[in-house]
């Protein structure tokens, strides 16, 4: 596990993982994969990330991804949308694309069964097949380490508190 | 795997023991110890069935040895007889500090002669005081009285040194003129630095030592599995895991295949520098 720990402080959730060797061994790259760069436009996938982090309430990661999110230019505004709207309404402000991915994300991180076609209709007018499957295991992924920070109850790092001050946003 | 195992022992990427710790509890506190191990401690201990299931796993994998250590293993009662069925599967060594040895526990002991097993003593230095400084009172007296009595019931016995920074060539000369007149050949001397982890690191003491500089050796403990039987140690009550492989010890090809992948991974070169076993 020495090389997670080489570029220095790797973070909390790496240290969860790593006191689980073998599972960090696969977990972290997957992870890294599944969260990372890949065949969706970065901005869809920041927006799946927050959006589905605020599905599922989870603190640590909803302070996190307000901060990448802002940092890869999401905007204020949709970034407190998708912080702030309840699962299920559409958020304020919005394009209809947008409201039809976020409404896609909520069926996908807080419901129960398969997507309804219309939904899947909707995304798939933007997205191909493999788009949608990387963006279902992005979310997937996310619901992992949602449960896995708000379980564990892992503390945000001062300079993420301390920037979310500085943007106007609440703790 | 069975072939990865033997391969890498063939080629002299992977010593061909598998550690065992029994326990972590002791009767001694010793002032270098690496598990910080004590009266009183956690005894996070490898039940005697899990560590026969581990050796006829180690076993079928192609491992060629066995090591039990701790803590102090023989503070088990159940521990003769399991040694009886670990050396039945590989070649075994145990390690204690010797201060255990009553007449029952010898007595206990008598059916494992003739087994391929050997018993490692600890024992420091010729000199009582020096000994007993590091390993506790009387300690030197009880181990000069159970290493004859080990021999006499047909174990083969080693004797282990542990010595801090560089040794002393005449202290060492009288130490093997001790283990000789015990009835212990030179070539069942193994002499070792202290190793700067555990209670020798919040002393200070002993060597740092790198993962590479630690000979790799399939650990097993309660709390998982590690690079090398220096691997498990304890630091302040809380286990240091920077050596560990997986958490997951059974099946142990699970652990086993962590070890190859890591030992694949290494540079050329990158030969154990300290010479640490």
């Amino acid at each position: 596990m020495h090389h997670l720990f080489d570029g220095g402080d790797p973070g909390v959730i790496v240290q969860a993982l790593a006191t689980v060797p073998e599972l960090a061994e696969v977990a972290v790259p997957f992870i890294g994969v599944a969260l990372g760069p890949g065949s969706v436009p970065p901005d869809l996938k920041e927006i799946a990330i927050l959006r589905t982090s605020a599905v599922l309430d989870c603190r640590y990661c909803v302070r996190a991804h307000t901060v990448v999110a802002s940092d890869m230019g999401l905007g204020a505004a949709l970034v407190r949308a998708l912080r702030d709207t309840p699962p299920g309404a559409r958020p304020a402000g919005v394009d209809d694309d947008t409201a039809a991915l976020v409404a896609w994300i909520d069926a996908v991180a807080g419901g129960r069964g398969p997507v309804s076609d219309d939904l899947h209709r909707a995304v798939s007018a933007r997205l191909a097949d493999h788009q949608i499957v990387e963006l279902v295991v992005t979310v997937g992924a996310t619901m992992l380490l949602n449960r896995l920070c708000t379980s564990l109850d892992l503390p945000s790092s001062p300079a993420t508190l301390a920037r979310l001050a500085a943007d106007g946003f609440p703790p | 795997m069975t072939g990865g195992v033997a391969d890498a022992i063939a080629e002299g990427l992977l010593h061909g023991r598998v550690w065992l710790y029994s326990t972590y509890a002791c009767n001694l506190a010793c002032t270098y110890c690496l598990t910080e191990s004590a009266p009183g401690v956690p005894r996070r201990a490898l039940e005697p069935a899990r560590m026969v299931n581990v050796a006829r796993q180690a076993e079928a994998l192609g491992f060629t040895e066995l090591g039990v250590t701790g803590g102090e293993p023989f503070l088990s009662p159940d521990l003769p007889s399991t040694l009886s069925e670990l050396a039945e599967v590989l070649p075994t060594v145990v390690l204690t500090n010797g201060t255990l040895f009553n007449r029952s526990r010898l007595a206990s002991l008598r059916p494992l002669a003739g087994l391929p097993l050997r018993v490692q003593v600890s024992l420091d230095s010729a000199e009582p005081d020096c000994n007993d400084a590091a390993r506790g009172p009387q300690n030197f007296s009880k181990v000069v009285e159970a290493i004859p009595r080990l021999l006499d019931i047909g174990l083969r016995v080693r004797v282990a040194t542990t010595v801090e920074g560089e040794p002393d060539p005449e202290a060492m000369e009288r130490l093997c003129q001790l283990h000789r007149s015990l009835g212990v050949a030179d070539d069942d001397h193994v002499v070792r630095p202290v190793v700067r982890r555990g209670r020798a690191r919040v002393r200070g003491e002993g060597v740092d030592v790198a993962r590479d500089d630690l000979p790799p050796e399939l650990t097993i403990t309660a709390d998982g599995a590690f690079w090398s039987p220096f691997g498990p140690t304890v630091t302040g009550g809380v286990l240091d895991t920077d050596l560990m492989l997986t958490r997951t010890t059974e099946p142990l090809t699970v652990p086993a295949e962590a070890l190859l992948r890591l030992l694949k991974a290494r540079p050329p070169g990158s030969d154990a520098r300290t010479g640490i076993r």
